[in-house]
């Protein structure tokens, strides 16, 4: 590791809270236009995350705090792999940690709003985490190596063979920015009626967390998104912009539905497109130049 | 001297099991830990001798080969005897085949002049596996059986140690022999040793069960042996290792044996409760729970993977390979699918295991170095978190008196310890960066040349992570009852600290044991070893890296991070929210209804048993692994 590299790793620490921060103020912002309101000023969620660390630590249950730290690390972990160009399978199970550790925060709260906001997060792993792994197979199948370098140093983007994932991907990112119409696990702004999903017994710094965490995930998530056209990165920002404002304006024109529809739509429309994107890779044997 | 080790792995567990039946009961206890501590100390000098082959000759063959002769006889008989006792008549029909084979085997295939033991890396850690989590399980056990007798007026204690000790012996000699012909012998005992475990309840259930393990491992028996007759009389090969020099890596050989072979990976299969065979695995639950945990994780279903393994080197890359290996994953995903549907803790933990050796065939069948390393590898983990798992869940159900999902919230707070360490073997199951999941990812990268394994792979990988992740965030649930107080005897809790401890430590020297055991079996195998370079806490392979020791880093930091912080914000205890209708004098998780009376409110896990559930998905499986079995022998056949 030299200099460069660390340099990077502590830009990365900074630098993506603070974009993620602004991402959530402009969806905030946006939502608010939608729907007709002024809307919070673009910085609101840095203003709750500061206000969040000056509350009591009041908790339930004397170790949920530990879970939401974990969920935080390994979240950080899972970009700063993305940034160095790691396995994507490997980037991919260490954001299951994080995922899970967030699941099992909420459940070991016992608390029956809680519980059921996590039985429904886990019924979203389900949906999301094979498209994911589809997501690395089509890397491999293309570049001959599940390490992200190979993307990022080809000269053609990866959107041009896959373009049915990077259809499957959206809906991922919507079901992992838990925005309507899969906001079921932690229902967000207006609409409060399962309390906060796997988050309610959590408040103060705890939730100061939780929200850093976050903004750090969103990054991640559009990352994601910005692989499709890494070999030109103006594009591939673009593109995660597009998607991101995708997932806002989704987020606001649709009604949420039901866990078992989402299961549904990922289990058979979802993984069948994803599954004959592959299988095209598969028979035609292109290479990503 | 490695000829005096093999001989006393074998009559050393023997020697105890006469002992326990010798010795009364007050003893068990220190039996149990002495016999621990000689199968450390055993099975570590096995691997300090080192590999080699002993050779059995004359003039001490022939008292051998009558022993083992007469053995056999004895299994047939004990087999067709209690068959017949409890008149169940197709093990009886079953019994009178595996009987008609032995004849045929004594009167036309030539006996050999010797016989041979060969010790190589995959045996020495079988060998580890058996003997160290095997005696912990016993160990377990003496904690454990008094209890579970006391609730079920039983008294068979003796019938079962002698059982549980002779089991460790059998399967010892199974992972060391390598004359075919006394393979088979220890094959037999393994399988006559569950049958008496399963049935050791002595009620209708048991017994059913029982003789259900018997019959459907008698049919794998009977692949095997027919198998070992084609081998022995069609191309005079009488040991395993025999195979693969004989197959090589030559196409038109492996061709040649591929009936055979083909023959021993069903006996395989049904040693590992592979579908169509899984039922007697899901059956051998009505066991005590040490019971389960031998069959699950040391023992028993091992056995099959070990032969599927070693058979790697005469249908890598071949059209066998790969119908084994669309086979394997298929068990993976329709059991990890099956697992999702159960409550009961039990039920979950054996489709979980069946899977997992699905996946240890599927990696075996691809026959890549890669792939190959990964099946070892998910072996020795599997054994480790597997037997954790199982015995946490045996001791839960002491604590709770319960073994469904469902009532397991609120562990943490009755039992810590005991909910600590099974969450640490959840998650050894399915995050990183502990070896199971490490092996996950070697076989997805070994995998992904071929689509229909690793779609197979994928799915069952998101089922696996969505069934344990609610076991795991319901027994870490907080609760405000704590009527249930755990026991702590040493007995107990000492076999699950050191599996616990076993799991992380194995975890962290991933490398050294890749390095030591694992690389040069694969050689050994293929006579080429996994392009995987890199150094301790890396595994760097030519398709992937995986940087377990910065997972290590992490977690730890994770954990420093919120020690550091806890004061920073001191937490004050509230109740929770219940939309302002908690009632704090009865329970908190009360909520008052329209007749102003409370009710608890109570939250269940989803399970979707009208999807993956076992009405729904078992026929299917049934239908298809047959399908897939048949596709494979005729294909070989023809």
């Amino acid at each position: 590791m030299n200099t460069n590299d660390i340099l990077l790793a502590v830009l990365v620490l900074i630098g993506a809270p603070i974009i993620g921060c602004i991402a959530s103020g402009i969806d905030r912002k946006i939502t608010a236009r939608l729907q007709g309101r002024v809307g919070p000023p673009l910085l609101q969620p840095y203003y709750d995350v500061k206000k969040l660390l000056s509350k009591d630590n009041m908790v339930v249950n004397p170790s949920q705090n530990f879970y939401v730290v974990v969920y935080l690390v390994f979240i950080v972990l899972s970009l700063l792999m993305l940034v160095f160009k790691q396995d994507f399978l490997m980037i991919i199970f260490v954001y299951t940690v994080a995922s899970i550790a967030l699941i099992v925060g909420g459940m070991s709260t016992g608390s029956p709003y809680a519980r059921i906001g996590s039985s429904r997060e886990i019924m979203a792993i389900l949906s999301y985490e094979p498209v994911l792994i589809l997501y690395a197979l089509a890397i491999y199948l293309l570049t001959g190596t599940f390490k992200l370098s190979a993307v990022v140093d080809a000269s053609s983007p990866l959107l041009v063979y896959t373009p049915l994932i990077f259809i499957a991907m959206i809906v991922v990112l919507n079901i992992k920015l838990k925005k309507s119409p899969f906001d079921y696990s932690t229902s967000h702004h207006g609409h409060q009626e399962l309390v906060k999903g796997m988050t309610t017994e959590y408040g103060g710094p705890g939730f100061a967390t939780i929200e850093i965490a976050h903004f750090y995930e969103y990054v991640f998530l559009t990352g994601l998104i910005f692989l499709f056209w890494a070999s030109n990165p103006i594009i591939g920002v673009l593109l995660g912009i597009i998607a991101y404002l995708l997932i806002i304006v989704i987020d606001n024109i649709t009604a949420r539905v039901y866990w078992q529809w989402m299961l549904k739509l990922s289990w058979s429309v979802l993984l069948i497109i994803s599954i004959v994107n592959i299988a095209f890779l598969y028979v035609s044997g292109v290479q990503l130049a | 001297m490695i000829e005096n080790t093999v001989m006393l792995l074998i009559i050393v567990p023997i020697l105890f099991s006469l002992l326990f039946v010798a010795l009364p009961k007050s003893l068990y206890k220190y039996l149990a830990w002495a016999f621990f501590i000689i199968g450390v100390a055993l099975s570590v000098n096995l691997v300090l001798d080192g590999t080699g082959v002993v050779q059995i000759g004359e003039p001490n063959f022939a008292m051998f080969e009558n022993i083992v002769l007469i053995l056999e006889v004895l299994v047939i008989l004990f087999i067709l005897a209690v068959s017949a006792k409890y008149k169940n008549w197709p093990t009886l029909g079953l019994g009178i085949v595996s009987a008609a084979l032995f004849a045929y085997t004594f009167t036309n295939v030539p006996g050999a002049e010797g016989a041979s033991f060969n010790i190589d890396q995959f045996s020495q850690i079988m060998i580890l596996i058996v003997n160290i989590v095997g005696t912990a399980i016993i160990l377990f056990a003496t904690g454990y059986m008094d209890e579970y007798e006391e609730h079920r007026h039983l008294h068979r204690q003796k019938t079962f140690y002698f059982t549980m000790s002779f089991f460790l012996a059998a399967m010892n000699g199974l992972v060391m022999a390598d004359t075919l012909g006394w393979l088979f012998l220890f094959w037999e005992l393994t399988t006559l040793c569950s049958f008496v475990l399963i049935s050791y309840n002595m009620d209708e259930e048991g017994i059913n069960n029982g003789f259900r393990a018997l019959a459907l491992n008698l049919v794998g028996g009977i692949a095997l042996s027919i198998g070992i007759i084609l081998l022995a009389t069609k191309y005079e090969i009488i040991t395993l290792s025999g195979i693969g020099t004989y197959a090589g890596t030559d196409a038109a050989a492996m061709a040649a044996v591929a009936l055979p072979v083909a023959l021993l990976c069903i006996g395989g299969f049904a040693k590992s409760a592979q579908m169509p065979f899984q039922s007697w695995l899901l059956g051998a639950m009505v066991a005590p729970t040490p019971v389960s945990a031998l069959l699950h994780s040391s023992t028993m279903v091992n056995a099959g993977v070990f032969l599927v393994v070693k058979l790697v080197p005469a249908f890598a890359g071949s059209s066998l390979g790969t119908a084994i290996a669309v086979y394997g994953s298929f068990t993976f995903v329709m059991c990890s699918a099956l697992a999702l549907s159960q409550r009961n803790a039990k039920r979950v933990l054996a489709y979980s295991t069946i899977a997992n050796l699905g996946l240890i065939i599927a990696s075996a069948g691809i026959g890549t170095p890669l792939a190959v390393a990964a099946a070892i590898m998910l072996i020795l983990f599997h054994a480790i978190s597997k037997a954790l798992l199982f015995l946490c869940t045996g001791e839960i159900e002491h604590t709770i008196g319960s073994r469904d999902i469902e009532d397991m919230s609120g562990l943490i707070n009755k039992a810590p310890l005991l909910t600590t360490l099974a969450a640490l073997g959840m998650v050894s199951m399915l995050l990183p960066p502990f070896g199971v999941l490490l092996t996950k990812w070697v076989s997805m990268e070994a995998a992904s040349s071929n689509p229909v394994v690793i779609v197979f792979l994928i799915l069952g990988s998101a089922l696996t992570t969505v069934y344990y992740a609610k076991w795991l965030g319901t027994i870490l649930s907080s609760s405000m009852d704590k009527n249930a107080v755990p026991h702590k005897k040493p007995e107990t809790y000492f076999p699950l600290s050191f599996l616990g401890l076993a799991i992380v430590v194995t975890s962290i020297f991933v490398f050294s044991i890749y390095n030591y055991f694992i690389k040069p079996q694969v050689e050994i195998l293929l006579k080429t070893a996994p392009v995987i370079s890199g150094q301790a806490g890396q595994f760097t392979s030519e398709i992937g890296a995986f940087a377990y020791a910065a997972i290590f880093v992490v977690l730890a930091l994770a954990v420093l991070i919120y020690l550091a912080t806890k004061n920073m914000f001191t937490p004050r205890t509230s109740s929770y929210y219940m939309c302002g209708e908690n009632n704090l004098e009865k329970d908190r998780l009360m909520f008052r209804n329209g007749l102003c009376s409370y009710e608890k409110s109570s939250v269940s896990n989803i399970y979707l048993q009208n999807t993956f559930g076992e009405s729904k998905l078992t026929t299917l499986g049934y239908a298809i692994s047959i399908i897939l079995i048949v596709i494979a022998l005729a294909g070989v056949g023809l």
